[in-house]
């Protein structure tokens, strides 16, 4: 039976199942350790809101989850010890495989199309391309609800498809997209809390240009960090790409401004090579100290505390840029999504990768932590120090200098946004993100092939092509027409 | 004495018996042979050419995704048409053709140059044909990595020369920048493509043209020479004549190589600047794949098939008429 035995009772196991005695001291381990620096030892329930799981799984139970190298090795290190834990307490032999960020949807795809490979892809992207291939995960996300309480936004939004009501993901964790900044040469250029609004980045952005040759960074290259810069632009210009219900809005006065700016931003604060770029590249540049600012995760942050500790201290953070209205919102950087594939039908693996998803999800204060703080919990109950007012962001266990640079991560829910901002991912918005479109519009643009005016139209009318296809075969709407 | 055979001893040619009798017996008429040497070659045609190949024609009338692959509704040219509107493919078309022409051209010249350094013996021969053959021997991704470096937009040691000789930076000739910016710039990024691409194929079509330059005969150069005629008469009245069916196939082979390679692109610009080094089977994988349409990735992917097959069949046969002539 799939979830044969109903328990209320918590357990708690580390290494190898321990009594109900110790388990009792661990599960209030949470509430002490809150006070420390350190997150608490990692509790494995038996059940989640409705859904119950046995204590041991029958012999020959297996699971194989297949995630990218993350971005901060040590959560890398974690993990690995965390699964095998995890496997040890459950009876469960637990392979990981970890292979590169750009090869997930490769792998995801061959292992549908040969009915093999992995029980659960944690993918980066709401892979909603993939959702016929893909099992319902509503009952693992109903029961974290039940759970966890409050689920972020941007997780919500990007592993459950209105259109045809259904939970393809479960969304673990996402990743702020802060802007960082030069806090030397934002002083000296008059700002000294660095760039607030647009207009601040061309103003301050062009003045450190001329002073010191040191440029924006910001990307119009076909890749990741390109397109969350695009839309976290185009979004704080009131713009968006889909409303609510997902028809396209892209052909709007509050893009062309956008689009505008973009060009006057790279006419006067920015060079060529930003044409060129791959996701690592606006990393290496700041750390490299050639430049003024960039849109990025935390990661780059982290490993210049190591290489290039002189740009680290250096270093300030911004919750995004306010655009002409005042609005700010930029885009999640990662999203950890979970998915599992529809030929895995072994109802042990099924529920024990569940269990390990939930698991996961319950110990998430040590995803956070050993990931740096690259990593926020989808359901912010699941890491009470992170958020504290006293807690992690507050005072960095990790070394940042002030301890509290990262403090202004504490309200990135309320200015992070998602691929289909204001409505939710879908394939033909994930089409849109993977072909480039909005990059390739502002690098048009930029170097004068287009104008603003036939940039937007150009693209606009490619998009509405992506969603009317995808949109005759179901895949698009609010779900309630 | 041991008495020879006599004729009653000498056994009379019977009919053999026994499964590995009848098997020599069969090996040993042509028909039968000749079907079997030639079946481990059929079947990888079939297996890993004609069946992926009939897939994907079936795929691009499909409205397969890379959640549901399965080809059940045929949707005709739609795929076609469809992608043909996308200002992506239109550039990517362009490339493909653009970068394996501009590829194919250099490489003739500088193959058929190699080739009659190659023909000589001189000192370090031997080294300098290893050295030739390390582009060819590399992976391609290595090697588009150690041109990501080359071609970097602030660290190029290209651009380092450069500054040192005063070429570039303020008041040079290239400009007051410090960089070039060589995958930023459309020019610039579409040349470095075409530079590593000739950089990679070279030594397969110096390899090739050598074999055919080595192939005639000395007398008739040693004749040439001696009725007076200088080197490039020598060249181009008899050794590119007698090239040109090897040629032929370099140009055949390279341009193949090169028009349907990714792992440049997508290693050193990904198809930017917007979508202007973007080429066919890069906007391909960006649509079947990482978009999830894997009709329209199909229908990308096929779309050139008519005319590369085409030009191959042309190709061939005219090496095929200028060998036999």
């Amino acid at each position: 039976m799939l979830y044969h035995s109903i328990r209320d009772r918590l357990l708690v196991l580390r290494g190898a199942s321990l009594g109900l005695g110790a388990a009792f001291v661990l599960v209030l381990a949470p509430t002490t350790a809150l006070a420390q620096n350190e997150p608490p030892d990692p509790e494995f329930r038996t059940s989640y809101g409705e859904m119950t799981f046995p204590e041991q799984f029958p012999d020959g139970t297996a699971i194989s989850l297949t995630q990218w190298s993350h971005f901060v090795p040590r959560y890398d290190e974690w993990f690995q010890e965390y699964a095998q834990q995890w496997g040890e307490a459950h009876n469960v032999e637990v392979t990981v495989n970890m292979i590169n960020l750009a090869d997930l949807t490769s792998t995801l795809s061959a292992s549908i199309a040969a009915e093999e490979g992995a029980t659960v892809f944690e993918m980066v992207a709401p892979p909603t391309a993939f959702i016929d291939g893909l099992q319902s995960l509503a009952d693992v996300n109903q029961a974290a609800a039940e759970a966890f309480g409050e689920r972020s936004g941007t997780c919500e939004r990007s592993s459950y498809l209105p259109a045809t009501d259904t939970w393809y993901g479960f969304c673990h964790g996402w990743v702020p997209d802060p802007g960082d900044y030069r806090r030397s040469l934002w002083d000296d250029a008059g700002f000294p809390e660095g760039p607030v609004t647009y207009q601040d980045l061309l103003e301050g952005g062009a003045k450190i240009f001329e002073d010191n040759g040191l440029p924006v960074a910001v990307g119009m290259s076909p890749e990741i960090d390109s397109e969350f810069y695009a839309r976290a632009l185009i979004w704080s210009y009131g713009g968006s790409i889909q409303d609510e219900d997902g028809n396209v809005t892209f052909d709007s006065p509050e893009v062309l401004e956008a689009v505008r700016f973009q060009k006057e931003l790279f006419e006067n604060a920015m060079t060529p090579e930003v044409f060129s770029w791959n996701a690592a590249s606006n990393n290496q540049t700041f750390i490299g100290g050639r430049a003024s600012y960039i849109q990025n995760s935390i990661s780059f942050y982290r490993s210049a505390q190591e290489s290039a500790p002189e740009i680290a201290a250096d270093t300030g953070f911004r919750p995004g840029l306010q655009g002409p209205g005042g609005e700010v919102k930029m885009p999640s950087h990662v999203w950890f999504i979970d998915v599992i594939p529809s030929y895995v039908t072994d109802p042990d693996e099924l529920a024990a990768a569940k269990k390990f998803m939930l698991d996961l999800e319950n110990n998430y204060a040590s995803a956070s932590y050993y990931s740096k703080f690259y990593n926020f919990p989808a359901f912010p109950s699941r890491s009470e120090q992170l958020f504290a007012e006293d807690g992690w962001l507050s005072d960095d266990p990790w070394g940042a200098e002030p301890p509290d640079k990262l403090g202004l991560l504490r309200t990135a829910e309320e200015w992070t946004a998602w691929l289909g901002y204001p409505g939710y991912a879908n394939p033909a918005i994930s089409e849109v993100y993977e072909s480039h479109l909005l990059s390739s519009m502002m690098a048009d643009v930029a170097r004068g092939e287009k104008t603003p005016e036939e940039a937007i139209a150009d693209t606009n009318a490619e998009i509405e092509e992506i969603f009317a296809k995808w949109r005759d075969r179901g895949m698009i709407g609010s779900g309630g027409d | 004495m041991n008495a020879g055979p006599t004729g009653s001893d000498r056994a009379a040619p019977t009919r053999p018996d026994g499964a590995l009798a009848r098997l020599a017996l069969a090996l040993e008429r042509p028909r039968v042979l000749g079907a079997l040497m030639l079946a481990p070659a059929v079947l990888y045609v079939v297996a890993f050419v004609a069946v992926p190949f009939f897939i994907a024609i079936a795929l691009s009338m499909s409205d397969a995704t890379v959640g549901d692959p399965q080809i059940d509704t045929f949707v005709g040219l739609d795929n076609f048409i469809a992608v043909v509107s996308q200002s992506g493919f239109r550039l990517a078309l362009r490339n493909s053709l653009l970068i394996t022409t501009l590829t194919v051209l250099i490489l003739l010249v500088l193959a058929t140059t190699a080739v009659e350094l190659l023909a000589r013996d001189f000192r370090g021969k031997r080294l300098v044909q290893v050295l030739f053959m390390i582009p060819w021997a590399m992976p391609v991704s290595l090697s588009a990595i150690t041109w990501l470096w080359v071609l970097d937009s602030q660290y190029s040691p290209i651009d380092w020369v450069l500054v040192q000789i005063g070429l570039l930076g303020p008041g040079g000739t290239f400009g007051p920048s410090w960089n070039l910016f060589y995958l930023g710039r459309e020019g610039l990024a579409i040349a470095s493509i075409v530079l590593v691409d000739v950089w990679r194929t070279l030594p397969l079509a110096t390899i090739i043209v050598l074999a055919g330059r080595l192939s005639i005969p000395r007398e008739r150069l040693e004749q040439a020479q001696l009725d007076g005629a200088g080197f490039f008469r020598i060249l181009f009245r008899i050794i590119i004549p007698a090239l040109a069916p090897v040629l032929t196939v370099a140009i055949l082979f390279t341009a193949l190589l090169v028009i349907g390679e990714m792992s440049t692109i997508a290693l050193l610009t990904r198809g930017g600047p917007g979508h202007s080094t973007q080429i066919l089977p890069f906007w391909a994988y960006l649509k079947g794949i990482n978009s999830g349409d894997l009709g329209q990735g199909a229908a990308i992917a096929l779309f050139l098939f008519p005319v590369l097959l085409a030009a191959a069949i042309v190709a061939l046969r005219f090496a095929y008429r200028a060998g036999r002539d």
